[in-house]
């Protein structure tokens, strides 16, 4: 039986910088067999260990159908975080996972898609938005709604024209403020909402961000005819263990590590303590 | 479901008390022995015994609860090594056999509690390993303990089943019950140190438990109204607002309970003047990643790293405490109630709001606070 809380080693293949303090790491288990092994979906997470530091969790930020490496996006606001800044190609982490439920991909086939990110919410649903491009048949129109502070907080700035540039996919992006030499939108992401054209009986929409961003996005969403069990978001509490044992990120007698992070909003809604 | 057998009719035999210092130099033998000594200032601990005058057999329940012996609370769980900027990550395991004697019921209650909820889902196999190898011998209370209230929560004072052996002091022997293979193998080290009960001796054990049953003190705890009302929301605000004040936030009730497992988990640098890093000598840096107890109670136990932190208020804390311990939710998940009666809450924690003080004022609808 494996040990649940120990973790593999990997290696820092690349690191691309994001924003002046969001930085996205490629990795690799040092261990080739290990690295083919490791199978996840997209929205799961996992336990990443600067050695010495500690761990913490950190959502897959690449899709599966690209198996090379994998990606965290990494906001410097930590103990964890800053010592992870700190190394670069190379550095050897720990890596323990994956961990959660992730996204149910296969339900969402045939489906119209809209994402709705808000700041460091859009690595958890970058993922997924990889998984269906690639495989771009199964599913219908594809609409990605992106909201940051300012221009500079925006993450993945290429992948966004990349996006933007295909065929039956749709890229809004706005700033709550404006900057010099920003001409895009200016305000919170619900003002895309009527830039858009929302088709709620075909859609299934994905929500991530700060908390007070998915409760503004779920009420409008909800208002707009979305059905709650079509509305899906990924949670966060300060998780540890990633495993269910340890207490940290439970809500009521569910555990976000374990029976989430990937939840509907009609489950959401039964959720309290 | 609690792992060892029901006891057998006949796994009943007697331990003579002149034999039992020789019972446990044959336990000695083969395995570590936990049981209760005199401490260094009198009190009674836990601790790994070194000769058989150290056991106690008649003694009040002590305050520092044995679950330390099977979830301690600094768990080495890897040894992490870096040599030339590369690291090696050594799984440490701790399977020595062990036997914990005396242990009182409610703690061993209190142990297949913490077994259950480390097998269940993804099972744990750094607890399951250490606990499996340690053989349970629980010695019944014919007396209960003053804060104790066992008798509301299946926690004792005798048991049927979950214990390896199950001993009861009688006046010159104690009997002793088989309750799994692990009991009979602990019973046959004793081998010409027992000899099979008496009837007599059978119906002696039947009445000291009845006696027991009848002499509890005046701590009740009502779970039963409790559990109803929090798991169906029923307890106001007002009432976790009117407790928060009176939570001290010190941890203890966490610490000293017999259910609790919360934990965080740590790397610790190993400098070499500190002797444990290991003969090796090459690596230039070691580590050991622990697992450590940690508190539902701590403001900081659900602070994320952006500030935000859901249960901030303590009144948030104290439901989160409750609804674990009390709530059909977490009864149908952890198959029992969170809490084995033993009342060490009472003793420890400052601000009274304890187990029974906490179901009684749910029960009741008021939060008066304090003790006389």
């Amino acid at each position: 039986m494996k040990d649940l809380l120990i973790p593999s080693v990997a290696t820092i293949l690349a690191t691309r910088d994001e924003t002046p303090d969001t930085r996205t790491f490629a990795l690799r288990f040092r261990d080739d067999e290990e690295h083919r092994s490791f199978s996840f979906r997209p929205g799961q997470f996992v336990e990443l260990s600067v050695f010495g530091a500690g761990e913490a969790p950190f959502c897959l930020a690449s899709s599966p159908t690209r198996p090379e490496h994998i990606e965290v996006t990494v906001r410097r606001c930590g103990v964890v975080t800053n010592a992870l800044h700190a190394l670069g190609p190379g550095d050897e982490v720990g890596l323990r996972g994956p961990c959660g439920n992730g996204f149910d991909v296969e339900a969402a086939q045939g489906w119209d898609l809209l994402f709705v990110a808000g700041g460091i919410g859009l690595p958890p649903l970058r993922g997924l938005i990889w998984n269906v491009l690639d495989q771009r048949s199964r599913f219908g129109h594809i609409t990605i709604l992106y909201g940051a502070r300012t221009p500079a907080d925006l993450v993945y700035k290429d992948e966004l024209r990349v996006w933007s540039a295909m065929d039956g996919v749709e890229v809004k992006v706005t700033v709550d403020r404006g900057a010099p030499g920003w001409e895009g939108n200016v305000g919170m992401v619900p003002v895309l909402f009527d830039q858009v054209e929302l088709r709620p009986e075909r859609t299934v929409a994905y929500v991530c961000g700060p908390p007070v961003m998915i409760k503004f996005v779920v009420q409008d969403l909800l208002m707009r005819k979305f059905a709650p069990e079509r509305v899906i978001s990924t949670l966060e509490r300060m998780m540890q263990c990633g495993v269910g044992k340890c207490n940290h990120c439970c809500v009521g007698h569910r555990y976000l590590c374990r029976d989430g992070p990937v939840f509907s909003f009609a489950e959401i809604r039964e959720m309290w303590e | 479901m609690i792992a060892a057998t029901r006891a057998e009719p006949d796994g009943r035999w007697v331990l003579p008390k002149e034999n039992a210092g020789a019972w446990v130099e044959r336990l000695l033998e083969g395995a570590q022995v936990i049981a209760p000594v005199a401490g260094p200032e009198g009190e009674e601990v836990y601790d790994v015994v070194r000769t058989p005058h150290q056991v106690l057999w008649d003694f009040v329940n002590p305050l520092d609860p044995p679950k330390r012996f099977v979830l301690p609370q600094t768990e080495p769980l890897a040894r992490i090594e870096k040599t030339d900027g590369r690291f090696r990550v050594e799984p440490i395991h701790d399977e020595a056999p062990r036997v914990f004697l005396n242990l009182r019921n409610c703690d061993l209650q209190g142990f297949h509690f913490l077994r259950r909820m480390h097998a269940a889902d993804l099972p744990d196999p750094s607890f399951l390993r250490r606990f499996d190898s340690l053989t349970l011998v629980s010695l019944a209370c014919t007396r209960p303990c003053p804060w104790g209230f066992c008798i509301c929560c299946e926690g004792g004072p005798f048991l049927r089943e979950g214990y390896d052996l199950q001993l009861t002091d009688l006046g010159g022997v104690f009997l002793a019950e088989v309750g799994s293979a692990k009991g009979r193998k602990a019973l046959e080290a004793g081998q010409g140190l027992f000899r099979p009960a008496t009837e007599a001796e059978q119906v002696r054990r039947l009445e000291l438990e009845q006696q027991a049953l009848r002499s509890f003190g005046p701590e009740t705890c009502h779970f039963g109204s409790a559990m109803r009302r929090i798991s169906t929301r029923r307890v106001a605000d007002e009432l976790w607002e009117a407790m928060g004040p009176w939570c001290l936030e010190c941890g203890g009730c966490n610490l000293a309970c017999p259910t609790c497992y919360c934990f965080s988990v740590k790397d610790r640098s190993e400098e070499p003047w500190r002797g444990n890093a290991g003969g090796e000598g090459s690596a230039e840096q070691v580590w050991t990643r622990c697992r450590i107890w940690d508190s539902c109670q701590y403001q900081a136990f659900t602070l994320e790293a952006s500030g935000h932190n859901p249960r901030e208020a303590k009144r948030e804390r104290i439901k989160r405490r409750f609804y674990h311990k009390v709530s059909a939710q977490y009864y149908r998940k952890d198959q029992a109630l969170g809490c084995v009666g033993c009342g060490r809450c009472i003793l420890v924690c400052m601000g009274t709001t304890d187990m029974p003080s906490v179901v009684a004022a749910i029960r009741k609808g008021r939060w008066e606070g304090g003790r006389l």
